[in-house]
């Protein structure tokens, strides 16, 4: 992993729940909103969509005789190894930008959905015009030399953007755990959490689908090997055993066992 | 007497054209998505998005006409008797320079397995690429199984038709106009089907 690689950081525990990073995100975005249903909890709206690149889960939680809340910002995270750029068949549809971070071309995209079932982490959405969205961690802020939008909108640095390596030393010198330092070739969303993965809704260790690993990096390669292998067998078969000719058709033999 | 007599009729050959054209298309519009090596097959279609929509109802056309073609022979195919099995034994005499006389019927062992596979597979890639078609309407994990077991499929169907080209074409001469015309020579059929061509011409 290269030195200069950069990441986000989430540290739950300061996280307050006021979903300024969600606004933060549809304004930079122009993301429309998403018209939604009360359901008894202040978590809205209740899933990613389209126009919701980012998002805070609540989750609620016993505290004795009270309830507590965990807040956890959910989004794309980025992964070293992705699973959508692995499956992705349309080369720049999702591509890795400089700062190590996975950022998505509609343009180029072409509406497979590969990236869905590959996602390790059940983040990529398909809007109206059927093309790929997700957080793309303002790659065009970032490129500017600005901070990402929701980072810049966090009023209690819960969000926070820099050297990878600088932000992985400060939480651990802080008694802190690194949730994706190294999961996935390492994420570039890195979370700090008061309690298991679990509990936020995370896998405990994230990983590619076994199916779509068997199919991209097993299946894939055997595939063409049989191809070619088939193609080569014929034809080393038509030059040693050989066709089975038929008998000039006014032989006396005329057929009735081979050869 | 001629010299030709009946193999394959007007209905089965049509069936098996709109297999053949229809599978061809598929790979064609397919290989863009088995691979970002292929991704250039993507543009005789006028991209990626055009090849997915060709591939979806193309794969239609092939599993209703391949279905149809199986039922059509599956009488044909689905037992398998003694001179079967030492086909199977001898692998069909296609590993002997000097092979010696086996006594298949029209279809020998080997076609048979060929066919109920076809038959098989055909309805699972049918059944996968349904959920691969409507990703959003089935549960994730079984939509990555379904994505995986058409790519399978896929492979083992390519190889088999390697073979099933080559043994129809150059590797048994004279067995391509059954195809095309429907007939084959007499000494074709005594040669590589004489159990079937006893039946038939009764000698």
């Amino acid at each position: 992993m290269a030195e200069s690689k950069m990441a986000f950081l989430i540290d739950t525990s300061r996280c307050i729940g006021c979903r300024s990073c969600q606004v933060a995100c549809k304004q930079w975005n122009k993301l429309d909103a998403d018209k939604t249903v009360s359901q008894g909890t202040y978590e809205n709206p209740r899933d990613l969509t389209p126009n919701l690149y980012n998002r805070i889960r609540f989750i609620e939680k016993a505290d004795g005789d009270s309830f507590k809340w965990l807040f956890l910002n959910e989004r794309c995270v980025h992964c070293g190894d992705a699973g959508c750029m692995k499956v992705c068949p349309s080369p720049g549809a999702l591509y890795r930008t400089k700062e190590g971070f996975v950022a998505f071309n509609a343009e180029k995209c072409i509406s497979c959905k590969y990236c869905v079932a590959a996602c390790p982490f059940a983040v990529p959405r398909y809007g109206a015009d059927d093309k790929v969205t997700k957080c793309h961690l303002c790659f065009d802020r970032i490129g500017a030399g600005m901070f990402p939008a929701c980072a810049k909108a966090c009023p209690t640095q819960t969000l926070q953007y820099g050297p990878r390596s600088g932000l992985i030393a400060r939480a651990k010198a802080a008694k802190k755990t690194v949730y994706g330092e190294a999961d996935l070739s390492g994420l570039g969303v890195l979370y700090l959490l008061d309690d298991k993965p679990e509990v936020y809704g995370l896998p405990a260790n994230p990983s590619i689908p076994t199916a779509i690993f068997l199919w991209k990096d097993v299946l894939k390669p055997l595939g063409l090997l049989g191809f070619w292998g088939s193609v080569v067998g014929v034809l080393t078969h038509y030059v040693t055993f050989g066709p089975r000719k038929l008998e000039e058709e006014n032989s006396e033999k005329g057929g009735g066992a081979h050869g | 007497m001629g010299n030709y007599v009946e193999r394959f009729n007007a209905r089965e050959r049509i069936l098996h054209w709109f297999v053949m054209v229809s599978f061809f298309i598929l790979l064609l519009s397919g290989l863009g998505l088995y691979s970002r090596l292929f991704h250039g097959y993507f543009s005789l279609f006028g991209g990626g998005q055009a090849a997915i929509f060709i591939h979806k109802y193309t794969g239609v056309v092939f599993l209703v006409s391949s279905i149809l073609l199986f039922l059509n022979h599956f009488k044909e195919m689905k037992s398998f008797d003694e001179d079967d099995r030492n086909w199977f034994r001898r692998l069909g005499g296609y590993l002997d320079r000097d092979p010696e006389h086996i006594n298949s019927g029209k279809f020998n062992a080997g076609q048979k397995a060929f066919g109920i596979f076809m038959g098989i597979a055909t309805v699972l890639l049918g059944a996968t690429g349904f959920v691969n078609w409507f990703p959003a309407s089935f549960p994730i994990d079984l939509v990555r199984i379904s994505l995986l077991v058409h790519g399978l499929l896929f492979i083992m169907f390519i190889m088999f038709v390697i073979v099933h080209a080559y043994l129809t074409t150059i590797g048994n001469p004279g067995t391509l106009e059954s195809m095309i015309y429907g007939n084959v020579r007499r000494i074709w059929a005594k040669k590589h089907h004489p159990k079937w061509y006893k039946e038939i011409s009764g000698q």
